[in-house]
């Protein structure tokens, strides 16, 4: 059973969108998504369009070792990626045209790369890639 | 709310938690080592080094496992109470878990107990078998821990993953080279030469070796990556004036702990080259009155090198940003002024789990009980620090120990 939350989060993905959680009572933002506002304890909580933009605190390529259901997605290349709205997440990294990430830095300036649905469905997790 | 509040026992305290034995078994590959088998005899050796039988424990710790939780059930469920002939004395057995910090919270729980006097004396065990483990099946359970479901799993990450990302924060944050990071594991190869409980004894490791190996999460090599093992801990605390009475003339104490619980998810930590060590570290500092000069040996988790030297840092070990240079510059190998993980740590004593952390604390001990193999005792060593951290390095932990002396009630 998928909670609403995260539901919402994964349909916003699907749609090609990144979700934010906006706290109704105190407005503040939080990632990830809360069952209740950490600021305020608010359980009134909505969500908030991001921008998509930010910066790639850190990043590593997964080449060996893959957890099960990854094996064929090896290697990959997850990151932390800080939004300009001030919260912070997990995401895939787009390659290069290479196929690899050789030419990622840390604080790269990234942005959210919408997917297709179905492969929202598969991996329903956020996609970012270099903005230069 | 107050960041640091002062102990309510201290050296004068008759009720001052003290470690009077410790015991271990090998790490490495040992399948016909049964769960159980092991637990006994570790047990019976962290008793008899505190010149104890099972007839004296009232309280048992168990550290989890996590090679299977049908064993892990077995420590939940008090097994070793019957095992050790305590059925109907023991007051109480139960499993602590926070992962790899679980034995920096297994002190903590210890000492509160015996200073409040819930307890008297606290047996504390810990047997994994993640070395004769199928390897699959724990890369699977490993890549579930200390990661959410909901917002984390789906995009593959997993513990060498989470490895990759601090250190590769950690390079570009200090300039560290991919030789310094490398020098970290040849420190830590160094001292399991001087351990024959150590995985690795025997099996010398250059940094030319550990660069040459394969690449499992860029900027990690195999070769910086921890080794499942199969090994066995355990080490006994009871109180100052039981100690005493009992005439266990030489004990450890704890001086102060400090702690950091800085994220649960990887993608939540705000500085993945820092994480909560230098929180933790001055929490531990403020309550011991210690600094980091009083600091003579450290026993720091290092599952992965960047831990570990973002640690050093937080710790005042050396200069913030220093941490892989400081162990590149031979100062933690043996014969250097600060001695680190003289056990060999994780990386080459190697990776027994929960475990982990647990040998590099029943290490601290044994070092101060001045109870190590002559090769690596440190002479006359008093005072050391016990880094912990667990899961997604969620969290740092330090004990701050130091020998028993004289004056006061000690």
């Amino acid at each position: 059973m998928t909670s609403r939350i995260v539901a919402e989060f994964r349909d916003g993905l699907a749609r090609g969108e990144l979700l934010i959680q906006k706290c109704n009572e105190c407005s503040r933002l939080n990632m990830y998504p809360r069952y209740a506002c950490p600021h305020c304890q608010s359980q009134s909580l909505g969500w908030q369009r991001a921008s998509g933009r930010g910066v790639l605190h850190s990043f590593t390529v997964l080449r060996l070792g893959a957890p099960e259901g990854f094996e064929g997605d090896l290697p990959y290349a997850v990151g932390v990626v800080k939004l300009v709205e001030g919260v912070q997440l997990l995401v895939r990294l787009i390659p290069d045209a290479d196929g690899d990430w050789q030419g990622y830095r840390c604080d790269d300036q990234v942005k959210f790369s919408p997917m297709p649905a179905e492969q929202i469905q598969r991996r329903p997790c956020a996609w970012f890639t270099r903005s230069r | 709310m107050e960041d640091v509040w002062p102990l309510n026992i201290d050296a004068r305290s008759p009720a001052d938690p003290v470690f009077v034995g410790v015991g271990e078994l090998p790490s490495g590959r040992y399948p016909e080592r049964g769960f159980v088998m092991g637990l006994t005899q570790v047990a019976l050796l962290a008793l008899k080094d505190a010149r104890m039988t099972p007839r004296d424990v009232d309280t048992i710790l168990l550290i989890p496992n996590l090679h299977s939780f049908t064993d892990q059930a077995d420590l939940i469920f008090s097994r070793m109470v019957e095992e050790l002939g305590l059925a109907g004395q023991a007051k109480s057995s139960f499993m602590l878990h926070s992962g790899g910090s679980t034995s920096d919270n297994a002190v903590r729980v210890a000492s509160g107990l015996i200073a409040s006097g819930h307890a008297r004396t606290v047996l504390v065990l810990q047997c994994e078998r993640w070395g004769s483990a199928d390897v699959r099946e724990m890369i699977t359970m490993l890549s579930k821990y200390g990661i959410p479901g909901e917002w984390e799993l789906p995009t593959g990450v997993q513990f060498n993953a989470i490895g990759g990302l601090i250190t590769r924060r950690y390079m570009a944050a200090t300039g560290s080279t991919p030789q310094d990071m490398a020098s970290v594991c040849v420190t830590l190869r160094k001292w399991a030469q001087l351990n024959p409980n150590a995985m690795y004894r025997g099996k010398a490791l250059t940094v030319e070796q550990v660069l040459a190996s394969r690449m499992v999460a860029d900027p990690l090599h195999a070769m910086e990556c921890p080794m499942l093992a199969d090994g066995a801990v355990g080490f006994v605390m009871t109180s100052a004036e039981h100690a005493k009475q009992r005439g266990l003339g030489t004990r450890v104490r704890i001086a102060g702990s400090g702690g950091c619980v800085s994220h649960y998810s990887i993608g939540q930590e705000k500085d993945l080259a820092a994480l909560g060590w230098a929180t933790a570290a001055k929490r531990a500092y403020e309550q011991s009155g210690w600094g980091p000069k009083d600091v003579q040996f450290a026993e720091i988790y290092d599952s992965y090198a960047a831990v570990t030297a973002i640690a050093v840092e937080g710790l005042g070990l050396c200069a913030s940003g220093d941490g892989a240079r400081w162990f590149a510059s031979g100062v933690a190998d043996p014969g250097g002024k600060l001695p680190c993980n003289t056990n060999g740590g994780l990386l080459s004593a190697g990776h027994t789990g929960v475990g982990g952390g647990t040998a590099l604390l029943v290490e601290a001990v044994r070092q101060l009980l001045w109870r190590a193999e002559p090769e690596r005792q440190i002479a006359g060593c008093r005072r050391c620090v016990v880094g912990g951290t667990g899961g997604s390095y969620m969290d740092a932990q330090v004990l701050l120990l130091e020998r028993a002396g004289s004056g006061g009630f000690q």
